[in-house]
C-alpha cells in the first residue's frame, strides 16, 4: 500500500485535531493554524487526485482493526479527491475574504471558537466525502450540523439566533429521516458498509421481496438529505441563515455545507442503492419536480427581495434546484452536470457573498438596494467581482455558469421524457436569474452625484482584493477549460459504480 | 498570417477597456485623438484581415471537447464586416462634436470601441457557439450605450433591451443543444450541417428548433412579436449610438438568422415547410406594422426607430423567400439600410444638437437653417423609400423580383404588394420633414432665420454615408455580382 493512500485519513484527522488545538492557542496563532490546515488538506487532496489519476482506480481503506463486513472504511476515488480539493480551495478563499469582517463583527473572545468550528466543519466535510460506510456518514452529518449552527450563531444578535434555531430544527429533522433510513436499510440488509449493502440490495431486487420498505428507505434518505441541503420546498431555514450570519459563514454554508450533503446523496445513490434501482424508483421523479420548482420559486423570491444578501441566498435555492434537476434526470450525463454545478455554484456563490459584503461595507453597512447605488465605484474590486459572479450565474459564456447550463441542457436533450420540462424551466430560470442579477449590477454601477459614503482603495483591502481575484480566476478557469474537469467527473462517476 | 483576424477584434476591445479603466481625462483632444486613431486603425486592420486571411480558419481554443471557438472569414461575414467598419468610423467621428453636450464621454467611447470589436468578432465567427458567445457579450457591452444619460427612461429602456435580448439569445442557444445532437458539426457550412440519417424521424422537432432559433435571433433584428424593445431603446441613446444600434447592431440579429437558416439548417431543409411560411408572415406583418407605427409617431428619433423595425424586416422577408434573387436583395439591403439609417439618425442628432428640437412638427424651416444636412436627409430618405438612383431602389427591386419569381403560392404577389404599401408609408413618414423643412409656409418669419449648419465633424460623416448610399445605387453591379456569386451557393 502506497503512503499516499493514507492521505484521506490524514486530512480528516489533521483538521479534527487542529480544531482541538485551536481552543488553547492565542487568537492569531489559531488563525494561522486554521489557514495552514485548510491549505495542507487541499494539497494532500491534490496529491491524492494526481496519484489516483495515475493509478486509474479507486481503493478502500480500513479504519481500525475490524475487517469488513464490520468496522469503518474510507474510500477514495477521483471524484472524492476532486471534491475534497475543491472544498478546501473554497473554504480557504472564503476564510481569507471574510477575515476582516470576522474581526469587525465578532467579539474577540469568540474567534478561537470560530476557528474550532471551521476546522470541525472541514473534517466532517472531508469525512462525508471519503466515507464508505453509512454509520460514519451519519456521525459526521451530525458534526457538520453542529458546526454549521455554530457558524451561523457566532455573531450574536436576535436574527442569527433565530436563524440558527430554525436551521437546527430543520436540519435535525433531516438527520432524523436519514437515520431512520439508515436503520431500515440495516434492518433490510444487515450491513452498514456501502459495498455490502449494495450487494444485498441487488439480491433483494432480484428476489422481488421487500419492495415497499426499500422504496420508503430511499425516500427517507433522499428527503432527509434534501431538507439538509435546502431543496425547495424545504428551504425555509435558508434565507435567514445565509442572510444574517457573517460573510465567511454564509459563503461556506452555501457552497460547502449544503454541497457536502448533496455529494453524500450522490454517493448513496451510486454506492448504496445502486443507480439503476434508484432510477427505477419514483423518488427520482419527485426530486426532479422539486428541483424544477426550486429553480423557479427560488428565483421569484430573489426578485422580490430588497436585501442583497437575502437575494443571493434565495438564488442558492434556485441553484440547488438545478443540481437536483440533474440528479432527477436519471442519466449519467445529468449526474455529471450536477457534479459540475456543485463546483461551479460553489465557486460563484461564495464569490457573490464575499463581493456583496465589500459593496455593503462602502454603503454604510446597509444591504438595501437603494443605498447600494453606485457602490461599484466606491469599491471597484468588489464591483467587478460581483459582476463576474452575476454573469456566471446568468450563464454568459466564458464563465462557469454557462458550462453548467450547457451540460444540463445537453443531458436534458438525451432524456426524451424529461426534455421539454427541463429545457423550458432552464429557459425561464435563466431569464429570472438575469432579472435580479442584472438589476443589481446596473444598480451598483449607476453613478451617484454626491455620495454620502466613502470609497475604499486597494491599499486598505489587499487581502480581500486578492481573494476576489482568485475567485474570479477560479470561475473563468471553470468556464474556459471545463473539459478536463468534466472528464475527471465522468471518470470518477464511472469509478463510483 | 492567420492570427491577423484576431487583431480587428482584440485591438478595439483592448483600447476600449484601457479607456474605461483610465482616470477621467481632463484633456478632451487627447481622448478624441485616441478614439479616432483607434477607430481608423481598427478599420484598417479589419481590411487587412479580410484581404490576407480570407477563407482561413482559426481555432482559438476549445470551450469543451465538442465546442471549439473558431473564427473564419467568409464572404457573408465580409459583407457585414465592411458595412460595420464604415458606419462605425463615420458615426464615431460624428460623436466627437455631438458628445460635447453629453456627460461621461470617456465611458461612451470606451464602450463604443468595445462594441466595434465585438461586432467584428460576430462577423468573423466560424461556428454557432462562437457566434452565441459574442452575441451575448454584444448585448451586455452595448447596453451602456443605451443607458448612457442615466435617466429613468434610459434605465427602463436598457432593462427592456437586456431582457428581450437575453430571452432571444437563450432561444438561440436552445437550438444549439439539438444541433449538437443532430448535426455533423457546429461550424457554419454552405448548405447546412444537418445529418440526414440522424434527422430522419425527427424532422418536425428540428423544424420547431429552427423556428425557435430564428425567433431568438429575430429579437435583435426587431421582428414582430419581439420588437417592443427597439423603439424604446434606440431613441434614448445618444444620436451616434442610436445610429450604430439601428444601422449595425440590429444586423447582428440578421447575421444570426442568415447563419442559422443558410449555414446550419440549410435552405433546402426549410424550403416549403411551415417554418418558412410562418416566418414570412411574421416579416410581412412587421414590415407593415413598423411603417404604420412610424407614420403616426411624432418624435423624429422614435419614428426612425420604428422605421428600422420595418426596414430590417424587408431584409428578413428577402431571406425568408429563399430565392437567389431575393436573398441577394436582402443582403444588399443590409448595406443600403445601414448607410441610410445611420445617416438619418446622424441628421436627427445634428438637429437635436443645434436646435434641441425632437418632434417632427417643430422642424418647420429646418432646411433653411441647415440646408446641407437636410439635403443629405432628403437624398437618403428617397433611398429608403426606394426611388432610383439610390441604393434602396436596387435592393428593393431584387427583393420584389425574387419574391415574384419564387412562385410561392400567394406570397409571391402578397409580399411585393406589402413592400409597395410600406414604401408609400415610408415616404409618408420621412418626407414631411423635408417638405416642411424647405417650405415652411407663408407665415414663416425669415427675419429670425439663423444659419445653424453644424461643423464638419458632423457634416462630413453624414455626407460620406449619403454619397455611399447613392453610389451603391449608381454602380450596383460590383456589389451585386459579388453577392450573387456566394448567394447562389447557399440557396
Amino acid at each position: 500500500m502506497d503512503f499516499i493512500q493514507n492521505f484521506p485519513f490524514f486530512s480528516i484527522i489533521l483538521s479534527m485535531f487542529s480544531g482541538t488545538v485551536c481552543s488553547v492557542l492565542p487568537r492569531k496563532a489559531a488563525r494561522w493554524v486554521n489557514t495552514i490546515v485548510v491549505s495542507v488538506a487541499g494539497i494532500l487532496s491534490l496529491i491524492l487526485l494526481i496519484y489516483l489519476i495515475g493509478t486509474g482506480e479507486s481503493y478502500t481503506y480500513m479504519m481500525g482493526h475490524f475487517p469488513a463486513p464490520w468496522g469503518n472504511e474510507i474510500r477514495a476515488g477521483i471524484l472524492e479527491a476532486l471534491m475534497a480539493l475543491f472544498f478546501c480551495i473554497i473554504m480557504l478563499l472564503s476564510m481569507l475574504g471574510g477575515r476582516k469582517k470576522l474581526d469587525d463583527e465578532v467579539v474577540e473572545s469568540k474567534h478561537n471558537l470560530y476557528y474550532i468550528l471551521v476546522n470541525l466543519l472541514l473534517s466532517s466535510l472531508l469525512a462525508l466525502v471519503y466515507t464508505n460506510d453509512l454509520f460514519t456518514a451519519y456521525v459526521f452529518v451530525e458534526i457538520n450540523t453542529i458546526a454549521a449552527c455554530g457558524l451561523i450563531m457566532i455573531r450574536q444578535n436576535g436574527r442569527t439566533i433565530e436563524a440558527a434555531v430554525r436551521y437546527m430544527i430543520m436540519s435535525l429533522l433531516g438527520s432524523g429521516m436519514l437515520l431512520l433510513g439508515i436503520c431500515m436499510l440495516y434492518d433490510l440488509t444487515g450491513h452498514l458498509l456501502m459495498s455490502n449493502i449494495k450487494e444485498s440490495v441487488e439480491l433483494i431486487m432480484a428476489e422481488g421481496t421487500y419492495h415497499v420498505p426499500l422504496l420508503i428507505t430511499i425516500a427517507l434518505m433522499s428527503v432527509g438529505l434534501a431538507i439538509k441541503s435546502a431543496l425547495f420546498p424545504f428551504h425555509a431555514w435558508l434565507p435567514d441563515a445565509y442572510g444574517y450570519s457573517i460573510v465567511s459563514s454564509a459563503a461556506m454554508l452555501s457552497s460547502l455545507v449544503s454541497k457536502g450533503y448533496i455529494f453524500l446523496l450522490m454517493k448513496i445513490i451510486y454506492r448504496v442503492i445502486g443507480f439503476d434501482v434508484f432510477d427505477g424508483s419514483r423518488i427520482i421523479d419527485v426530486l426532479f419536480v422539486f428541483g424544477l420548482m426550486g429553480m423557479i420559486f427560488g428565483s421569484l423570491n430573489a426578485i422580490e427581495e430588497n436585501d442583497i444578501r437575502r437575494m443571493i441566498a434565495f438564488s442558492s435555492v434556485a441553484q440547488i434546484g438545478y443540481i437536483y434537476m440533474g440528479i432527477g434526470m436519471g442519466t449519467q450525463a445529468g449526474m455529471t452536470a450536477s457534479v459540475f454545478h456543485i463546483l461551479s455554484h460553489a465557486a460563484t456563490k461564495s464569490l457573490l457573498f464575499i463581493a456583496a459584503i465589500g459593496l455593503t461595507d462602502v454603503s454604510g453597512g446597509s444591504r438595501k438596494f437603494i443605498d447600494l447605488t453606485g457602490a461599484a465605484y466606491r469599491n471597484k474590486w468588489a464591483g467587478v467581482a460581483f459582476m463576474v459572479g452575476s454573469l456566471s450565474m446568468v450563464g454568459v459564456p466564458m464563465f462557469s455558469g454557462f458550462i453548467s447550463k450547457l451540460l444540463f441542457a445537453q443531458a436534458a436533450v438525451q432524456n426524451h421524457g424529461k426534455m421539454l420540462p427541463a429545457l423550458i424551466v432552464l429557459a425561464i430560470s435563466t431569464i429570472l436569474n438575469a432579472i435580479y442579477f442584472m438589476k443589481t449590477v446596473i444598480r451598483i454601477y449607476t453613478p451617484v452625484e454626491e455620495s454620502k459614503y466613502e470609497s475604499i482603495t486597494f491599499k486598505n483591502m489587499k487581502l480581500y482584493a486578492v481573494t476576489l481575484v482568485c475567485f474570479i480566476i477560479l470561475n473563468v478557469v471553470l468556464g474556459i477549460s471545463s473539459q478536463p474537469i468534466v472528464d475527471l467527473i465522468e471518470q470518477g462517476l464511472a469509478m463510483f459504480a | 498570417m492567420i492570427y491577423l483576424m484576431l487583431l480587428p477584434i482584440l485591438f478595439p476591445i483592448l483600447m476600449g477597456i484601457s479607456l474605461l479603466v483610465r482616470k477621467e481625462m481632463k484633456n478632451r483632444p487627447a481622448l478624441l485623438i485616441t478614439t479616432g486613431v483607434s477607430l481608423i486603425i481598427t478599420a484598417l486592420l479589419g481590411l487587412l484581415a479580410i484581404i490576407l486571411a480570407r477563407g482561413e480558419m482559426l481555432l482559438l481554443f476549445n470551450l469543451t471537447a465538442t465546442l471549439p471557438i473558431i473564427f473564419k472569414i467568409d464572404n457573408m461575414g465580409m459583407v457585414f464586416a465592411g458595412m460595420t467598419m464604415i458606419v462605425f468610423v463615420c458615426a464615431g467621428f460624428f460623436s466627437f462634436e455631438y458628445m460635447k453636450h453629453e456627460q461621461k464621454e470617456k465611458r461612451y467611447y470606451g464602450y463604443y470601441l468595445i462594441v466595434f470589436g465585438i461586432l467584428m468578432a460576430l462577423c468573423f465567427a466560424g461556428n454557432i457557439i462562437t457566434f452565441y458567445l459574442f452575441f451575448e457579450i454584444l448585448t451586455l457591452s452595448s447596453m451602456p450605450l443605451v443607458l448612457h444619460n442615466g435617466s429613468r427612461e434610459a434605465v427602463m429602456a436598457g432593462l427592456k433591451y437586456l431582457f428581450y435580448s437575453l430571452c432571444g439569445a437563450y432561444m438561440a442557444l436552445f437550438g444549439l443543444y439539438f444541433l449538437n445532437k443532430y448535426g455533423n458539426t457546429l461550424s457554419f457550412s454552405e448548405g447546412g450541417v444537418i445529418n440526414a440519417e440522424l434527422a430522419a424521424g425527427n424532422i418536425q422537432l428540428l423544424l420547431a428548433v429552427a423556428f425557435v432559433m430564428i425567433l431568438g435571433f429575430s429579437v435583435k433584428a426587431g421582428m414582430f412579436p419581439m420588437h417592443a424593445w427597439l423603439p424604446a431603446a434606440h431613441p434614448v441613446a445618444p444620436a451616434p449610438a442610436s445610429a450604430v444600434l439601428s444601422a449595425v447592431i440590429v444586423k447582428a440579429g440578421v447575421l444570426g438568422i442568415v447563419r442559422v437558416v443558410y449555414y446550419l439548417f440549410g435552405a433546402s431543409f426549410l424550403r416549403g415547410t411551415w417554418v418558412q411560411t410562418a416566418w414570412m408572415i411574421l416579416t410581412l406583418i412587421t414590415v407593415f406594422m413598423g411603417s404604420m407605427l412610424a407614420y403616426r409617431e411624432p418624435v423624429l428619433k422614435k419614428r426612425l426607430a420604428y422605421s428600422t423595425v420595418s426596414q430590417v424586416s424587408y431584409i428578413l422577408f428577402g431571406l425568408s423567400v429563399m430565392d437567389a434573387g431575393s436573398v441577394t436583395g436582402g443582403v444588399l439591403h443590409v448595406i443600403c439600410h445601414a448607410f441610410i439609417k445611420a445617416a438619418l439618425f446622424l441628421c436627427a442628432g445634428a438637429i437635436i444638437y443645434k436646435t434641441g428640437k425632437t418632434r417632427v412638427d417643430e422642424l418647420r424651416g429646418i432646411g433653411k437653417e441647415m440646408p446641407l444636412l437636410l439635403w443629405c436627409y432628403t437624398i437618403v430618405s428617397l433611398g429608403l423609400i426606394g426611388i432610383p438612383p439610390t441604393g434602396g431602389f436596387v435592393s428593393k427591386w431584387y427583393l420584389a423580383v425574387g419574391a415574384l419569381e419564387s412562385g410561392m403560392p400567394g406570397f409571391s404577389w402578397v409580399g411585393p404588394v406589402v413592400l409597395l404599401i410600406s414604401a408609400l408609408l415610408t415616404a409618408g413618414y420621412l418626407l414631411p420633414v423635408t417638405i416642411h423643412g424647405f417650405f415652411p409656409g407663408a407665415d414663416y418669419d425669415y427675419q429670425k432665420l439663423q444659419k445653424k449648419e453644424p461643423n464638419s465633424f458632423m457634416t462630413v460623416p453624414v455626407l460620406i454615408l449619403t454619397v455611399l448610399s447613392v453610389l451603391v445605387g449608381l454602380f450596383p453591379n460590383v456589389l451585386i455580382n459579388f453577392i450573387q456569386q456566394f448567394v447562389t451557393k447557399i440557396v
